[in-house]
This record gives structure tokens, sequence and C-alpha cells, in this order.
């Protein structure tokens, strides 16, 4: 028994440290006040640059290195549709998603069929950089000044802006931070989580940090609970089949997720979304 | 003056005959459900495309993918708008949508893959696995310790049931005690529940992978344990060069080649193909065995398959490798002289499934919803 729940775990750490990287970005990018939907998009690039670079170096950690590159520069052709020319947060985010799928498949058209020879170990640095990176995220967010300032600017960006914030500047870095550490994410599945490259591997993994950002009041480190909680039910539905009907089964982690959504929609103040999420600030209108 | 008259008939008929000569291209058009960078149904049906292409001097292709199953009728339409005088639409999905365009463009040709619809103007055709999953089960029977055998299942649908159904039946003819264990994820195409699925596996103690997923991952992943596994669809050796004994290997081409070669010549035509079924096996050329093409099995496991000594009704004690190559060869032959699924067999439950000295027929196979014995896990739909 002890074993059965000790190898769940394992698995449910593997499977949480994309989602955690992923949705720990989408966390600082929504908390400065900018939605960015792009998330999937934005993994995948990653997914390809880190096997990419790392079939051709044969080291799996210049990959994750270029897919936070490729992540953070995809990050940034949202940052400045969606910053500073102001349009549409959410149609920006959902080009990207289809770009990054669209260019990613193109692109990677001849590394199909390739095994990589050099991986990383599944749990990895990157899972517990991923945990301590949560912490860390959060003492920021929560206690510094510089927290405070990425706070004000998601909930009021005039008032940060009247303070002396550089609104835009936030929003970029926090962008283009959140897109850096979805390449990561990206990256982790193509060198160690399942060490090849196919079209449209993230399958939807994008969406699902997405999710658990929401899941988790944009707050880092209840996000650690979401991925978790997420890679376990995602695991579990494999590993309970014997017992339960699996058609019931697939369903669990969607379910739940719709479920917490419900269940926390109507919290307080301060737990919900940063007040000016997914509006775009034109300097100087105040 | 004649001379004249002779040019300008020359010239005429050289204008007319100008397109009569372009025409005798053939445009065929492919629909596809996966990206054709999937490395499994939809990556062997383009392979086969352009294998096709190579091979018929006079063939064009088009081709789009990643088709949603609703919208077949509306790519139909534009292959057709783009010059394609026959179309193949390559997955289950898109049978009822063929059929309905099948309809409004009576001329045309088409072919859909693993339905069982037919019209007119639209063959069915399917190259499939079964006979190749018995064999692969012969081996993972003889390389199982534990006696427990994972299987990745995609969907519980009588295709992949009779795939694990031979594979079942493979397994216990070495090894009678043995079980196959299956997980269904549910997906033709997702490598994140291939991958849990198969740690699922491994946790609960199977020693020995097969699967139907569209990834080399459940490959990946024995491999990375030290655990032997079978191959998917596209040659997957290089993923697992020590772990991988064997697998499916699909030719779909052999099947273009010979449809697109009949209708170029006449012999098939938008009014004769209301009968006209492929199902094409290893006989026909359209399965091989093996991980890689070439390779039946991978030669790092020759000797200790060779090592495993079975008795056998017709062949006597034989050891594993040779049974495997001795059936091959038997289902290989034109004649077919051996078939996984010949009587008597019971289901799971103990329900006589397949009468004694009786072969089940393609119509049985095609709808076969039952558990072979050694079967364990769930079972949708079981009878």
């Amino acid at each position: 028994m002890l074993e059965w729940i000790l190898t769940a775990i394992v698995r449910a750490l593997a499977v949480s440290t994309p989602l955690l990287w992923a949705s720990l970005g989408e966390i600082y990018a929504e908390r400065s006040g900018v939605i960015n939907l792009g998330v999937e998009g934005m993994m995948i690039l990653g997914a390809l640059s880190a096997f990419v670079v790392a079939h051709i170096t044969g080291y799996p950690v210049a990959g994750l290195l270029a897919a936070a590159v490729a992540g953070g520069l995809a990050a940034l052709l949202h940052a400045f549709v969606s910053v500073t020319l102001r349009a549409n947060q959410y149609v920006s985010g959902l080009a990207l998603t289809m770009l990054g799928l669209g260019l990613a498949g193109v692109l990677g058209r001849g590394w199909e069929g390739i095994p990589l020879l050099n991986t990383l170990p599944e749990i990895s640095g990157l899972t517990y950089m991923g945990l301590a990176l949560a912490v860390g995220l959060w003492l920021v967010l929560h206690h510094t000044r510089l927290g405070m300032v990425i706070r004000s600017t998601g909930e009021s960006p005039a008032a940060a802006d009247a303070l002396g914030v550089n609104v835009h500047l936030v929003r970029y870095l926090c962008v283009v931070f959140g897109g850096v550490l979805a390449g990561v994410a990206g990256g982790f599945l193509s060198v160690a989580y399942r060490p090849s490259w196919t079209e449209g591997m993230t399958a939807g993994l994008g969406w699902i940090a997405i999710a658990i950002t929401i899941f988790a009041g944009w707050d880092p480190l209840r996000a650690v609970a979401g991925a978790f909680l997420f890679g376990a039910l995602f695991h579990l539905s494999f590993r309970l089949q014997a017992w339960v009907q699996p058609e019931a089964l697939r369903m669990m982690p969607f379910a739940f997720t719709i479920l917490v959504l419900a269940a926390t929609a109507g919290r307080r103040r301060g737990q919900g979304a940063p007040e000016a999420l997914g509006l775009p600030y034109a300097g100087g209108e105040r | 003056m004649r001379w004249l008259t002779v040019l300008v008939v020359l010239v005429l008929a050289g204008s007319l005959a100008a397109p009569g000569i372009a025409q005798q291209k053939l445009k065929a058009g492919f629909i596809y459900v996966g990206p054709i960078g999937d490395y499994g149904w939809t990556h062997a049906h383009d392979f086969a495309r352009k294998v096709a292409e190579k091979k018929l001097p006079w063939l064009e292709t088009l081709y789009v993918e990643k088709v949603p199953e609703g919208q077949t009728e509306s790519f139909i339409d534009k292959l057709i708008q783009q010059g394609a005088r026959v179309i193949f639409t390559t997955s289950f999905g898109f049978m009822d949508g063929t059929l309905a365009a099948a309809k409004r463009y009576p001329n045309q040709i088409f072919a859909h893959a693993s339905g069982f619809k037919r019209a007119p103007n639209v063959a069915t055709y399917m190259a499939d696995f079964y006979q190749v999953y018995y064999l692969n089960g012969l081996m993972a029977g003889a390389a199982t310790k534990s006696g427990k055998i994972g299987y990745v299942g995609a969907f519980p649908i009588p295709e992949v049931k009779r795939h694990i159904g031979a594979f079942a039946l493979g397994v216990r003819a070495v090894n009678p005690k043995a079980t196959v264990h299956v997980r269904w994820i549910y997906e033709w195409f997702s490598p994140t529940a291939a991958k849990e699925a198969t740690e699922a596996l491994i946790a609960e103690g199977a020693d020995v992978f097969g699967f139907t997923e569209d990834t080399p991952t459940v490959v990946q992943v024995a491999a990375k344990r030290g655990l032997p596994s079978f191959g998917h669809y596209s040659p997957m050796h290089k993923f697992a060069p020590k772990h991988m004994i064997s697998g499916q290997l699909v030719h779909w081409d052999k099947i273009y080649v010979d449809f697109l070669s009949k209708v170029y010549a006449g012999k098939y035509t938008a009014e004769n193909l209301a009968n006209v079924d492929y199902w094409w096996l290893l006989a026909e050329g359209a399965a091989e065995l093996g991980g890689d093409f070439g390779m039946p099995v991978n030669p790092e496991w020759k000797a200790r398959l060779a090592a495993v000594k079975v008795g056998t009704p017709d062949l006597g004690r034989i050891s594993v490798y040779d049974l495997v190559m001795k059936r091959l060869a038997q289902m290989s032959d034109p004649k077919v002289t051996f078939e996984p699924f010949t009587g008597p067999i019971k289901d799971r439950k103990g329900v006589l499934r397949v009468q004694s000295g009786k072969r089940m027929t393609v119509g049985e196979l095609n709808s076969m919803e039952w558990a072979a014995p050694g079967v364990v896990g769930p079972w949708p739909k079981e009878p």
C-alpha cells in the first residue's frame, strides 16, 4: 500500500512539473494585468527548441535554455500586441497559441521520429526548482516592493502610474517572464518527460496551466497544490481503471477543475482576479 | 492548299489533344484526421502517399491534415475544387461524411479506410494487424518474467479489441498463465496519457508492453526502466534499440498503388466499387512484422527467444523464435495456412466464440467485442 501511494506521488510530481512552471509564469503575467492565452503556443515552441538544441548540442540543459528564450520571445510578441498596441489580449493570446502550434508543426517536420539520446531524469532539478520558484515568487509577490508594484499594476494601473510606476515596462517584464517559464515547461516535456519531438505534443497542458492559475487564485503557493492535484488525478485516472469505469475516470481531472472553479467563483475580494486583468492601459489617460 | 488544311487540322487536333494529355495525370486527394507528424496513423498514410507518388509517374496528390471528423464534406468539396478525381478519407469517423459527399459527386471516386459502408463510387480499404499482433504475443509470452504484460489501448472499439485479443492468444500459446493488463486512454494521439498509462502499468508489475497510440511514448517509457516492448505503426526501433523486441508496421502504399493503378487503367470506375473492399494483411504485404522495416525480430532478442521452447499441436516442440518465423511464413503464404482466430476459442468469461475448426470471418473480426482469455482490465461493451 505504501509503495502504491509513493509511486502515485512520484508520478503526480512528474506530471505537475510542467503545469506548475507554466502556471507560475501565467500568474505573474496576469498579476500585472495581462492575460495570456498563448501558454499552449509558448510551451510547444519551448518543446521544439529544447528538443532541437538538446539534440544538436547533446546537452539537455542547453535545450532548456533555448526553450526559455523561445518562450520569452513568443511572449514578447504578445506583450507588444497587447501592451504597446493595446489590442484585445484574449485575441492576441489565442492567436499566439495557434501561431505557436502551427509554427512548431512546420519547423518540427524534420525532427519527428528521432530519438533523443541524452535526456534529463524526470523527477529532475526542474521539479524541485519549480517548488522553490513557487515559494520565491510568492515571497516576492506578497512581501517585497517589487511584488507590490506588480500587483498594483494589475489592480489599478492608473494609480500605479500616478505613483511613478512604468506600467508598460512592468507588464512587458511580467509577460516575458511568463513566457520564459512556459517555454521551460514545454522543454521539460521534450527533454525529460517524454524525450522526443511530436507535433502537438503539449496536448492541452497549456490550457490546464491556465485553469490552474485561476484555481490557485493567482497565488504561486496555491498553484503548487493545483498542479499537484491535477497531476495526481491525471495519473490516478489510469491507475484506478482496474476498479472504476475508465470513462468516468477519464473525465475526473477535468470535471474536478470545473467543480473547483465553480466552487471558488464567488470568493472574497483580494482572492479574485486582478481588477484590471485583460484591460489595456493607455499611459497618461488618467 | 491541301497542306494548309492538313496543318490546320493538325493544329486543331494538337490543341484538342493537349488538355487530353494533361488530363492523363490522375489527381488524388487525401483527408487525414491527425497531423502528418504524429508518427502513427496519419504519418503512415502520408508516407504511403509519397511512396505512391514516387512509384506512379502519372499520379499527383493533394492532402489536408487535422481534419475534424464533422467537417469531412467541406474538405472533400475543397479537394474536388482543386481537381482531385479520387478521394481517400482515412479515419473511421469520416465514413458518413464520405458517403454523403459521394452522393453529391456521383462521378468522383472515393475510398474510405477502416469503414464498412460502400456505394457504387465508394470503396473501403484496411490494412490490418491482428496477425502481426499474434506474432508479437508469442514473443511477449516468452519475454515476460512477471507473467504480466501491459497494454495501452486507445479506444475500446472492435479494431483495438481484435488486436488485443490476437495479442493475448499469442501470449497464451507460449505462456498459458500469463495475463495481458489493459489500460484505456480514449485518445488516438496523447503522449501524456500514454505515458501515465504505461507508468500505471509498470507500478502494477507489468514488464512487457504493447500499445495502440500514435507516438513512440510507450516504447520510450518502458525502455527507460529497461523493459521490453513492441512498436506500433511506424518504425520505432531507434527509440529503444536494446529493448524493443518487434512490432507492427503498415504498408498503406501497397493498397494505394494497387487501387490507383486500377483507377488509372479504367478498371475501377465511379460505378463499380460497391463490392470493392480491401482487407489486406501479411499475405498482401500491407502489414509487416518488426520494429523497423526489414527486421522482423530485433537481433538483440533472437537468442533469448530461441532459448524458450514450447509445445505446439501442429509443429511439436519448437523454440519461440522458430515458432514466430514459422507462423509468419504460414500467414504470409497466399493460401494463409495458419490463422490466429481459429476455433475452438472461448472468451474470458468461458463462452465459446469460435467453433472448433472454424476461422473467424472478416465481418466477425470487424465487429468483435469479446475479450480473449488472459485479458485483464476494463472492457467496455463486453458481451
